[in-house]
């Protein structure tokens, strides 16, 4: 009896996801899409894969299950970065349906944090600087309270980019942390990679442009390189002091990989582009090459002319050597 | 079912365990039409997690079911009784490459193309190469047997198992096999498990064989316009003793579907046949191309492209990779169900074969395509249905028993690399009721208590439509 009246009550509810329903059945469930999903490979849960998420809407839309906060919070995990949508040869819209989806669960009143970005009204002065980073509206100043204005995140249209967060002046804007995504996350990876043997290049990776497909499969001791990778989605939310913070922890160099200017969905490249000139005029005032910053571009697909161009930043770096003012200071640390 | 969930977190880790519904739904199906709620879904590290949590299952009679990729067609990892899924994804190290004695001990979460990314930098490759290789796990591939487009020249995962690691239900831990590509020192046990479907052990390692990668590789393509002229073309190629890596086919209705999911503008002819040759001489892969090009024309093939590029063989290879899904894109109104999805056929029944499909298809109203890997015999099909429809269910049921009944009649077998799961039961049990016993005295052996991957293979029930829920809503 409950079963049924949930079932009827979860049809009338879903009315956006609904009509979803053919294309849901057009899954085959093959489970392509979750080779490239940068959050399946952070949580590796299957429940995080977009075939996952796609089986969930399916079942609340059906009947078959209630949303619970738990299933909510799944399908409010996606950075939009469609690399799903685009491998599925069944050509399933996946994150049109996962929008849909989260505004009928908006719509029933559920409360989530996701990967939508949070903002923390007591550090946030409502400057605005956000607003303008955001390409998706997603943010805007609610000035009912004229005395108090704040700062609202659209929970739907949030694609948890990141790149107001890397702007906020007041670190007032924060996302849920486990992606290696976040800035403090980020310096962990720098350091981790950083600790391994005869490591000399960080390399910032963008999840849209040349998303270097993250292996599942570990190998630590078999293939060495002499550079790490970390994808840390839009070009421009590395921080400049994620870059400062990785030569400091003893990076030879620093490349920060992007889609070419006209090609990013965020419009986050140029907001790098600027970052970076500054960051190397940083360089030169404390004595060290600002060549050893390295800003390149790369379009869907080229991943050939992303390893080559590892590859001779890396010979460049083995020619310039070790960073001698860093050299110093680790020799001191010893003595 | 009565799980100390608590124990269970202590073993595994209280991240790595889940009884809540937003897991337990998503890992109740996978790529099949099957589905069926698991009690609890664990993550294990290690050997000696997995050794804890069998022994734990064996003594309380609980269900416990290895899972891979979850890329399966037939159901194998559908928890029929609910239970304890093993998600083994978490052992996922690769932990030796031996370029020096042509092998590599890998856990069972390695994904086969990583391995493949792994091994390109020594000049080597492991070739059983299912089409899912980009998702599909080592562990999955040997509890299917998998294999896949080179199959023709490289055979199947069995070829590449030397030796392997496993756990018993009763949680002891037994080396199996060698570290050779021969031994002849008792019982090959390692070779039982190969195609066990999870239902004998947990394997923890595998030392699998490796092979030089070919220093050439030359892709071609031939249009037919009869289903059956590709069909004869491919058992001549196979007949006169060509070695080719690759040797497969795709229908009029494949044709169609990618073209519709993919825009990829191919002529929308009877039959493609799509033939790769390989090797370290280029003269002597020119010489298979230019033999199998011949034996084409001979049945009417015609304007063949080839080309060593791998960029442009990775084009003209793209249709087929991502076949199995575009098919859901054929005609508007119905989607592509994983059925009667791998059988193979004697070589010379290739072209018989290929016909029948279509005629049992039209015969009870239901759309099917046949591509797959025929220079190894392998016939892949899909059937594409209104799922609402109760009616096309029984649709369904009519085709995979026709259809496997003709199998059988020409000596072929109903998969030849997914596995049998619970959807293909049914008609194996029927076909192979010799040879039943045998297999259930080894699983009696091996599994006293029944808990490993329960109601599969031999024990599956005989009704596949009605033995789990299926995954679709199907209306009156």
């Amino acid at each position: 009896m409950f079963s049924k009246m949930f079932k009827s009550l979860n049809k009338k509810n879903f009315k956006r996801s609904k009509k979803w329903e053919e294309e849901l059945n057009k899954c085959i469930r093959c489970g392509y899409c979750y080779e490239l999903c940068p959050l399946f490979k952070s949580y590796n849960w299957e429940s995080d894969t977009p075939r996952g998420k796609l089986l969930l809407i399916y079942g609340m839309i059906t009947g078959e299950i209630e949303p619970t906060q738990d299933i909510v919070e799944k399908i409010f995990q996606c950075f939009y970065c469609k690399n799903c949508s685009d491998n599925c040869s069944a050509g399933v819209p996946v994150t049109e349906i996962l929008s849909d989806a989260r505004a009928d669960l908006i719509e029933l009143g559920f409360d989530v944090e996701g990967t939508i970005v949070k903002i923390d009204e007591d550090l946030c002065s409502a400057c605005g600087i956000c607003l303008s980073l955001c390409k998706y509206e997603a943010l805007s100043i609610d000035e009912k309270d004229k005395d108090n204005p704040k700062i609202v995140v659209d929970k739907i249209e949030c694609r948890g980019c990141g790149l107001c967060l890397s702007a906020c002046p007041s670190g007032a804007i924060t996302q849920k942390e486990g992606c290696v995504i976040t800035l403090p996350e980020l310096h962990e990876k720098v350091k981790e990679i950083l600790s391994e043997d005869e490591k000399k290049l960080i390399v910032f990776a963008c999840n849209w442009s040349v998303f270097p497909g993250m292996q599942l499969s570990k190998s630590p001791t078999l293939i060495k390189t002499p550079y790490g990778v970390i994808v840390s989605m839009c070009s421009g939310r590395v921080a400049p002091e994620l870059v400062l913070n990785a030569i400091l922890e003893g990076a030879w160099g620093v490349m920060v990989a992007g889609c070419p200017p006209e090609e990013c969905d965020h419009d986050g490249n140029y907001k790098t582009r600027r970052r970076l000139v500054l960051l190397k005029n940083v360089l030169k005032e404390l004595n060290i090459e600002p060549e050893r910053i390295r800003l390149e571009w790369f379009s869907t697909g080229e991943s050939a002319k992303f390893s080559r161009a590892i590859d001779d930043f890396v010979k460049d770096l083995e020619k310039m050597g070790p960073i001698k003012k860093m050299e110093e200071k680790k020799l001191e640390a010893k003595i | 079912m009565n799980i100390d969930k608590e124990k269970l977190k202590k073993i595994v880790g209280e991240n790595n365990f889940s009884d809540n519904i937003a897991d337990l739904y998503v890992y109740a199906s996978d790529a099949s039409v099957h589905y069926a709620l698991p009690t609890v879904v664990v993550r294990p590290k290690n050997t000696e997690e997995i050794q804890k949590i069998m022994r734990y299952a064996n003594k309380e009679k609980i269900p416990v079911i290895p899972r891979g990729a979850g890329s399966g067609t037939s159901g194998h990892t559908v928890p029929i009784d609910g239970g304890i899924i093993l998600d083994m994804k978490r052992m996922n190290r690769i932990l030796e490459i031996r370029p020096e004695d042509m092998l590599v001990k890998v856990e069972p979460g390695v994904v086969d193309d990583d391995l493949n990314r792994a091994l390109k930098p020594f000049g080597l490759f492991y070739p059983p190469a299912p089409a899912s290789s980009r998702i599909a796990t080592i562990g999955g591939e040997i509890a299917a047997n998998a294999s896949g487009v080179r199959s023709v020249k490289y055979g199947a995962t069995r070829d590449y198992v030397y030796g392997m690691k496993v756990v018993l239900a009763n949680g002891d831990l037994v080396n199996l096999g060698s570290n050779m590509r021969v031994h002849s020192s008792g019982y090959q046990l390692e070779r039982i498990i190969v195609g066990s479907e999870g239902t004998l052990a947990v394997v923890v390692e595998a030392t699998m064989g490796i092979r030089p990668l070919p220093k050439y590789r030359c892709l071609a393509v031939a249009n037919f316009d009869k289903l059956e002229d590709a069909g004869n073309a491919i058992s001549d190629v196979i007949s006169s003793g060509s070695n080719p890596s690759m040797l497969e086919i795709m229908d009029k209705v494949g044709i169609i579907a990618v073209n519709k999911a993919m825009d990829l503008g191919l002529s929308e002819v009877g039959a493609i046949i799509l033939f790769e040759a390989d090797g370290n001489v280029k003269e002597a892969v020119d010489f298979e191309i230019e033999k199998m090009e011949k034996i084409c024309k001979k049945h009417n093939g015609y304007e063949i492209r080839k080309s060593y590029d791998l960029e442009e063989r990775t084009k003209l290879f793209s249709g087929r990779k991502k076949l199995f899904a575009a098919l859901s894109r054929y005609k508007e109104g119905i989607i592509c169900t994983d059925l009667a999805d791998d059988m193979g056929v004697p070589n010379s029944k290739i072209a018989e074969t290929a016909e029948k499909i279509h005629e049992i298809a039209k015969k009870n109203n239901v759309i099917m395509a046949v591509y797959g890997h025929c220079g190894s015999g392998v016939i892949h099909t899909k059937i594409m249905l209104d799922s609402h429809k109760k009616s096309q269910w029984k649709d369904a049921e009519r085709v995979v028993e026709e259809l496997y009944d003709y199998i059988h009649s020409v000596g072929g077998v109903i998969s030849a690399e997914h596995g049998i799961g619970l959807s293909k039961a049914p008609a194996w049990k029927k076909a192979r009721s010799d040879m039943l016993p045998m297999m259930k005295k080894v699983k009696q052996a091996l599994d006293p208590n029944n808990i490993l991957n329960p109601h599969k293979l031999m024990d599956a029930p005989d009704d596949w439509v009605r033995a789990t829920k299926l995954r679709y809503q199907v209306g009156s």
